[in-house]
């Protein structure tokens, strides 16, 4: 097992921590393969959201000082420096004190010095810098509004700004894409020398430009191509010192992203802004994705509107097992025992037996975590999950 | 109006050439259906019909028409399925008629069901009216339709109707000639009233309905009507035809075809082929019944969830209230749990059947390979008869194995003949005799067991003759032959629900097949999964079905756990929706899907 993030992943457990994620439903054009909620910027949507953001975190029962940030999108690396720093200052109103780790998404064509020293004064530890692809043809493929020179460029601003941590996202099984192609934009990827890699495999979400392709037979899903990636990826990674330490994840020691692992670890975390989830006192849900719609319900005072659901300990522990196990550190079965006895563990156990007993799991004690292969085909596996805890989802 | 001016008749024909469509032809020029509610193939009332576009079961339907002799006729006419599983509803329809429209396919000619439902139609002493359709085809060949009608059929060439029932040819030559030749309804003078169950449906509200023809006398509702096989006595509530939906009337009378509600709920107590009579002025001499028709297929029928068990055994005698061919009892396998072992007339028959489980009856099952009944003589000399390759007995104690044949009229273009022997030979049959039909045809008569004919006879007869071979059968007899039981087995498991009886030569190449076909129709497991087929213990063939490479879905993140669990939660439904056999997850349709080609 890998130590680093076992001891992570145990030391998660003491005192609760709390996540703050805020959607910036912001881009310059839409990618095609995106199915997040964002729209183009407007000076006016700009200001009203900024505005509906302080309404909102004023309405969150702030019982405990954040431990992580996370501001995703949409691009928020889109607002102004002065928009930057505004957003900034609502949030570390609520945070009480300098969070532990402070990430922002940024797109390589709106990387500017000016906005990086906003973030650098504000307390941003770390940028996550959406690259995807360093080859022109399937930038373009992707609908992406960026050049390799471009993410060049930004990444050495980034650098150069001084951030504690850097994340390049990068992203494969594009369609057309070769083995070789892929594993150059890896060795490219690598050469920068970010602490941080995410690697995500095209996933065909519905309303999307790509779903639209695949469904008229243009493009074609290889399953076995898929997993050889991946399969390759996680290699050449490793090689190159980066630990994977989930599906899509890889980190130079100290770099793993504790915002991510918080929710994967089913703590607790406020999202705020139109879709953003939240996970807090019991309650699971999300806001709603529109911006005019989401600014309506702040200004009622409602927020999390959307897929509420109140959660038990026992559903805490099924989701706990679902997304562990995709984290190679996997799950400490001990400490979701002794929070929820209530949940059906005997299933549960035999479940796990028949995993391990094909090669999909690896039980060490009370710990379980999948195999390479088991954590190929992870959904597969979250569904079992969930095939063994359905007495309980069934009564509750 | 007077029986004189109603008129009975069925349309019969080889499979698609053309029955239903010209129905609707029919229909529309006796205004039978408005045009605003008229859909193609209207007479094709069932989901399933309409989809696969045959006919499945007979339809009656009660028109009027204007003669050019000046007199409204009462047509009552029965559009009949062409396949050749379904020829007891042709045999059924034929009785309740005077009079037959046969159809030949302009393009297609004379084709085996051509031959085999006009031998019906002879049998039962029916006026035939040849009637060569799509003549608006460019394949047409007219020339050759009317040498074939008179040197195979018999039927003089000047009696021939040119039609289409697409571009509408034809419709009133037709309707003249049923009102001029089918002679008017027999058997009216019967002092007592006698009606023939040719059908019955089972009606939630209404119980079982009757669809009868009458001979004699009238029905009406109020009346005591008596079943004659059983004696049992019944209040009739409604009476009505059809137009083609039910509709009620005062009265049916002698020549009349309709329904009949009554006080009967259980739909086993009204049999088809039984008489109807009255029950203050009973008949006392049945009305010619049917022949008992007896199913050569079977296979276990299970349901997929065990709780759905009773939903499964209602659901099988109301299907077959109306379909007197199937048949079921309960048995039990280890693999599967509780369920029914069911008879069938052909696979066509038997995957109608399950589509019909599924659909009307919303219980999802499973079946077993299919199997005919094998009569088995035992040391000691025992003899028992077997339908299902579990209970075969242990081969130390058997003496021999007997296997049903069937008498097979092959219609094929003559250069195919090389290939159609060979494919006889294939299926262990042996050719009797050929008749030339015409300079192009002939007829070969031959013998072939019947489980070979099962799996894929009439695919490769199709193909070897592009389309130009058709087969019509009937059961033949029992011969003994050297079979053995096969097992697969599924991680070295026998399961019991895919045990097949197979020839010992052909046992490696059909397990071979078998293994190859399950491991491509079972989709990727999580774990590796040997399926192997073995004889007596010994493995004859082996395959894997393909491990799950990748499923795992790249991005992940706070926001998404609602929307990831939706996505896991549909992955686990799909799951539920198969059979799990140790720890692999089979599709219910597995053995229907082996048994279709490509
Ligand atoms: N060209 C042409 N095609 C026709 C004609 N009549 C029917 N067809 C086509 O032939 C096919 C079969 O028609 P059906 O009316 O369903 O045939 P059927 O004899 O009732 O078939 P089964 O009930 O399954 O035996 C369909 O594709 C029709 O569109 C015709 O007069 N001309
Ligand atoms: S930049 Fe990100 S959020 Fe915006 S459209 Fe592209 S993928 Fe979607
Ligand atoms: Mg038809």
């Amino acid at each position: 097992m890998n130590g680093l993030a076992q001891a992570q992943a145990k030391a998660s457990v003491a005192p609760v921590p709390l996540g703050l994620y805020v959607h910036v439903p912001f881009c310059a054009s839409t990618c095609d393969f995106c199915a997040f909620y964002q729209m183009q910027p407007t000076a006016d949507g700009v200001e009203r959201f900024l505005a509906g953001i302080g309404t909102e975190a004023a309405m969150v029962d702030w019982t405990r000082p954040v431990t992580t940030v996370f501001w995703g999108g949409g691009t928020p690396g889109l607002l102004a420096p002065r928009d930057l720093a505004r957003l900034a200052d609502t949030v570390r109103a609520r945070c009480g004190g300098a969070p532990r780790e402070w990430t922002v998404e940024l797109a390589p064509a709106s990387v500017t010095a000016a906005r990086l020293a906003a973030l650098r004064e504000a307390g941003v530890t770390r940028v996550s810098l959406g690259a995807q692809s360093f080859q022109p043809m399937l930038l373009d493929a992707l609908g992406r509004q960026h050049s390799r020179e471009q993410v060049h460029r930004a990444y050495e601003r980034i650098r150069a700004a001084g951030f504690a941590s850097v994340n390049i996202d990068l992203m494969f099984a594009l369609p057309g894409q070769t083995a070789e192609e892929w594993a150059a934009d890896v060795r490219e990827a690598v050469a920068l020398a970010p602490d941080h890699l995410s690697t995500y495999c095209l996933t065909f979400e519905e309303d999307t430009k790509l779903w639209v392709k695949l469904s008229q037979g243009r493009v074609k899903l290889d399953l076995e191509h898929e997993a050889q990636l991946y399969e390759a990826t996680w290699a050449q990674l490793a090689a190159a010192g980066y630990a994977q330490y989930e599906v899509s994840n890889f980190a130079r020691p100290g770099h793993v992203c504790a915002h991510n692992l918080n929710t994967w670890h089913m703590h607790e975390w406020v999202g705020l802004g139109p879709s953003a989830a939240s996970q807090q006192a019991g309650v699971r849900g999300a806001n709603i994705a529109d911006l005019e719609k989401w600014l309506a319900h702040v200004g009622r005072g409602e927020r999390v509107t959307e897929d509420r659901v109140r959660l038990t300990p026992a559903a805490l522990a099924e989701d706990a097992l679902i997304f562990g196990l995709r984290m190679n550190a996997g799950v400490d079965l001990a400490t979701w025992r002794a929070r929820a006895p209530e949940a059906p563990w005997p299933l549960v156990e035999d479940m796990l037996a028949t995993l391990a007993g094909g090669a999909l799991l690896v039980r060490e004690d009370d710990w379980v975590r999948l195999t390479d292969r088991g954590r190929l085909i992870a959904d597969t596996i979250g569904a079992e999950v969930m095939a063994a805890f359905e007495p309980i989802t069934e009564t509750a | 109006m007077p029986a004189k001016y109603t008129r009975n008749f069925c349309i019969i024909a080889h499979v698609d050439h053309g029955k239903t469509t010209l129905s609707d032809r029919l229909l529309e020029h006796t205004n039978t259906v408005a045009m605003r509610v008229m859909t193609a193939q209207h007479l094709d009332s069932m989901d399933l019909e309409k989809e696969r576009g045959i006919t499945i079961k007979s339809h009656p339907v009660t028109m009027t028409y204007r003669a050019k002799d000046g007199h409204n006729y009462k047509l009552n006419l029965m559009d009949t399925p062409g396949h050749v599983d379904f020829s007891y509803e042709v045999s059924r329809s034929l009785a309740a008629c005077e009079g037959a429209v046969l159809l030949i396919d302009a393009g297609q000619g004379v084709e085996a069901q051509t031959v085999a439902n006009a031998h019906l139609a002879f049998g039962q002493k029916l006026k035939v009216i040849p009637v060569i359709n799509k003549i608006d085809l460019p394949s047409a060949n007219l020339e050759l339709c009317t040498r074939q009608l008179e040197d195979i059929l018999t039927i003089p060439a000047e009696e021939a109707i040119l039609a289409s029932g697409k571009s509408g040819i034809g419709i009133t030559d037709i309707l003249e000639a049923v009102v001029a030749r089918v002679p008017p309804p027999r058997w009216t003078e019967y002092p007592q009233t006698r009606a023939l169950v040719f059908d019955s449906l089972y009606d939630s509200y209404r119980g079982c309905i009757a669809y009868v023809r009458v001979f004699s006398g009238t029905i009406k509702a109020g009346e005591t009507m008596v079943l004659m096989s059983t004696g049992q006595k019944a209040e009739v509530k409604e009476v009505g035809v059809f137009m083609p939906k039910m509709e009620k009337i005062a009265s049916l009378g002698a020549g009349d075809v309709g329904y009949i509600v009554s006080s009967i709920k259980n739909t086993a107590d009204v049999k088809t082929g039984d008489t109807i009579t009255n029950g203050a002025r009973p008949a006392t001499e049945m009305l010619p019944g049917y022949k008992e028709v007896r199913p050569l297929v079977f296979c276990g029928l299970y349901p997929l969830e065990s709780d759905d068990y009773e939903k499964l055994k209602a659901a099988l005698g109301r299907l077959r209230l109306n379909d007197a061919a199937f048949v079921y009892a309960s048995e039990s396998s280890l693999a599967l749990g509780f369920g029914f072992r069911c008879g069938f007339l052909g696979l066509l028959h038997m995957e109608i059947i399950q589509e019909r489980i599924r659909r009307e009856h919303d219980v999802e099952i499973i079946s077993t390979y299919p199997s005919v009944i094998y009569q088995v003589i035992k040391q000691g000399g025992e003899e028992i008869s077997v339908d299902n390759p579990v209970n075969m007995p242990d081969p130390g104690t058997i003496l021999e194995i007997k296997e049903p044949t069937i008498r097979a009229s092959i219609i094929i273009p003559n250069d195919s003949m090389g290939d159609i022997l060979a494919l006889i030979m294939e299926k262990r049959g042996t050719a009797n005799h050929t008749d030339t039909l015409d300079a192009t045809r002939v007829m070969l008569h031959c013998v072939l067991p019947l489980n070979e004919i099962l799996v894929d006879f009439n695919d490769r007869l199709k193909s070897v003759t592009h389309g130009y071979g058709s087969m019509d059968y009937e059961l033949g007899d029992y011969i003994t032959s050297d079979l053995v039981k096969m097992d697969i087995m599924i991680n070295g498991d026998p399961v019991d629900a895919f045990a097949c009886i197979v020839h010992r030569e052909k046992a490696d190449g059909r397990g071979r097949q078998l293994c190859e076909k399950l491991a491509e129709i079972i989709p990727p497991q999580m774990f590796k999964v040997a399926i192997q087929a073995a004889i007596g213990g010994k493995i004859i063939a082996r395959d894997n079905v393909k491990e799950m490479r990748k499923d795992v879905t790249a991005k992940c993140y706070g926001g998404d756990i609602s929307r990831k669990r939706k996505l896991l939660d549909k992955q686990k439904e799909g799951k539920k929706k198969m059979k799990q056999i140790g720890k692999v997850s089979i599709p219910p349709d597995a053995f229907i899907k082996v048994l279709q080609n490509n």
